[in-house]
């Protein structure tokens, strides 16, 4: 294996991207949780730390740093320990194989050719009127008898304008600093992936099956009976929904006939059309034999995440708080955390089998920098709205009964799953599709 | 000499986690130190550039070890594990066999497995391994599926778990 500093430095910078990005999910999504929940609910919500409250997740992480770190006296000191950090890995590296944009080439030369017209007229511009607004501001106030908020305003505007043109010209100097120095990455495609593995979801759904062993070590370690409830129902929900979890990801790899996630993508980059008038975008989800894969699909990974309506391990009315009773400070942050960064992930990965991944409907991105900002934009937005459901489902919808969620698993998803994989296979083998 | 590295730190790993399968006193640690140890013989698959076999190995078997580890939990009673040893000679036979085994298998790796390296690349991609499973393995594939059925058929009937159609009509055979 030879390696290239600059295939180093760019791996880095998209490792940084990655769990730069899944980290702000956390914080983001509390909020998002919480005001949605009470915005369904017809309630307010945090409301008081910073506007629409949200500033309140971070004062409940300083609050999280702050709490004593308790280990009960009976519990294993070592599994009980490293218990959050197994639920955790396995949620924050399964986004490796996940492409969250277009690729594009990187130009030679970057960006200041491209845009310094653009930028010194702007930056000009700004500096005139801002320049025109502080003056006639001094010259009313000057002569007296102008309100107080106009005098106010105009400062405000004029002093934003001035320095909007500042910056501009200092984001123009770094360009060209930039440019001066020449990264060694130009004619070279970047991969918005962190690991283009040629076996991605399998790679998956190994580390979907790593992350129980989180829930079910801190439930065992903990010595509490409502702990080991909760983890023992979290193993036996898990191994259950992963088949069916399994089974609609396979047809969707069938379609694509590869087991890289790139390839799924590129494969639901066309159309579908029909009766030669309207045109589909080719996402999964709008095919005829596989929608029924990617109900499946979503309903198993809400059970994989351990999300309501199959919060089991939890399950606050039934075992105290499940197989995190017994944990406190960043432990438990750890455990919240890994709840929402598993979220994220399976979103994205419902996202790039189902619904085009980064594809933009009846618009080809360019190959360019400008391409990729978009595709990667339309992957955010597919993902949020995405995460978006998992809170609307888990305010709308109570919790199952333990015996329904067994049944439902093994009797109504399982077989679903499989006659849906048999049809797909027929249809790809017939030429359908 | 990053793979010596890694490989190295690996079988470390391995090694050691494998040790402590055998020699911790608590199952539920030996249960999860397997897990630990299969995860980094999957990073020794890795570094043969055989990524497919990797994943099925954390799959198959370290994936699998949940269940061992409900086993743990739920079938062994935990308090009484440090039984004290009241069989010397089933202990002393035991080391001894297991020693001899031990030496048997490193003697024959090292004369026959160690010279027969396999020419070329090392081709053990998702086709590959699907193709020589269908096609030249395929009686020995659907013969472990059908024991493997067998085995679920007899787990059903030592559970009880009989519909009560099947055990009435069991009953009026017994008659």
């Amino acid at each position: 294996m030879a390696f290239d500093t600059t295939d180093i430095v760019l791996s880095l910078l998209k490792i940084a991207i990655v769990v730069g990005a899944l980290l702000q999910v956390t914080p983001i999504m509390v909020w998002v949780e919480r005001r949605g929940s009470a915005l369904i609910q017809d309630r307010v919500g945090p409301n008081r730390i910073g506007p629409f409250g949200l500033i309140q997740s971070f004062a409940d992480a300083l609050k999280f740093v702050l709490k004593e770190d308790f280990t009960p006296a009976g519990a294993n000191k070592w599994l009980f320990t490293i218990a959050p950090m197994f639920g955790l890995i396995p949620a924050l590296t399964t986004i490796a194989v996940v492409p969250w944009g277009r690729p594009f080439l990187i130009p030679e030369a970057i960006l200041y050719e491209h845009v310094s017209t653009i930028g010194w007229t702007l930056a000009l511009a700004l500096l005139f009127l801002g320049g025109g607004v502080a003056f006639s501001t001094v010259r009313v106030s000057s002569r007296g008898g102008a309100s107080k908020l106009n005098v106010a305003v105009g400062w405000l505007v004029g002093a934003a304008l001035i320095l909007g043109g500042l910056a501009v010209i200092l984001s123009l100097a770094g360009l060209k600093a930039v440019d001066a120095i020449r990264i060694p990455g130009g004619n070279r495609i970047f991969e918005p992936i962190v690991a283009d593995l040629n076996v991605g979801l399998l790679l998956v759904f190994a580390l979907a099956s790593m992350g129980v062993y989180g829930i079910v070590m801190a439930g065992w370690a903990s010595n509490n009976k409502f702990s080991l409830f909760g983890g023992i129902r979290a193993s036996a929900q898990m191994i259950s929904y992963e088949l069916a979890l399994s089974l609609a990801a396979v047809s969707a790899l069938l379609v694509a006939g590869s087991l890289r996630l790139t390839d799924v993508v590129w494969k639901q980059t066309g159309y579908f059309v029909i009766f030669d008038t309207v045109k589909l975008p080719a996402w999964n989800v709008f095919s005829p034999v596989m929608w029924i894969a990617f109900v499946v699909f979503v309903i198993a990974a809400f059970a994989e995440t351990n999300r309501l309506p199959f919060d089991f391990a939890e399950a606050e009315a039934e075992l105290v708080a499940g197989y995190h009773t017994e944990y406190s400070s960043m432990k438990f942050a750890l455990f919240f955390m890994s709840e929402y960064i598993a979220m994220a992930t399976m979103s994205a990965l419902i996202v790039t089998l189902f619904l085009g991944g980064w594809d933009i409907p009846w618009y080809h991105e360019p190959p360019t920098f400008f391409g990729f900002l978009l595709s990667a934009l339309a992957f955010v937005v597919k993902v949020t709205f995405m995460l978006f459901v998992f809170v609307w489902v888990r305010w709308t919808i109570p919790r199952l009964k333990y015996d329904i969620l067994m049944k439902a698993g093994w009797k109504v998803f399982l077989p679903l799953a499989l006659v849906n994989l048999i049809i797909v296979a027929l249809a790809i083998a017939k030429g359908w599709i | 000499m990053l793979e010596f590295i890694v490989f190295f730190v690996f079988a470390a790993i391995a090694v050691i986690f494998a040790l402590a399968v055998i020699l911790h006193r608590n199952p539920v640690v030996g249960a999860l130190s397997l897990v630990a140890s299969f995860f980094a013989l999957a990073v020794m698959y890795v570094l043969l550039e055989a990524p497919f076999l990797a994943v099925l190995q954390i799959i198959v078997y370290a994936g699998a070890i949940m269940v061992l580890f409900l086993f743990v939990i739920m079938l062994l009673n935990l308090q009484h594990a440090r039984e004290e040893n009241t069989r010397p000679i089933q202990q002393f036979l035991g080391y001894t066999g297991s020693a001899a085994f031990g030496l048997g298998l490193v003697y024959y790796i090292a004369k026959y497995a160690a010279l027969q390296l396999p020419n070329g690349p090392f081709n053990a991609d998702a086709r590959a391994v699907g193709v020589e499973l269908f096609q030249a393995y395929i009686f020995p594939f659907e013969m472990v599926s059908i024991l493997l059925l067998a085995a679920i058929v007899g787990a059903l009937l030592l559970s009880g778990r009989l519909p009560s159609k099947v055990r009435a009509a069991d009953g009026e055979g017994a008659r």
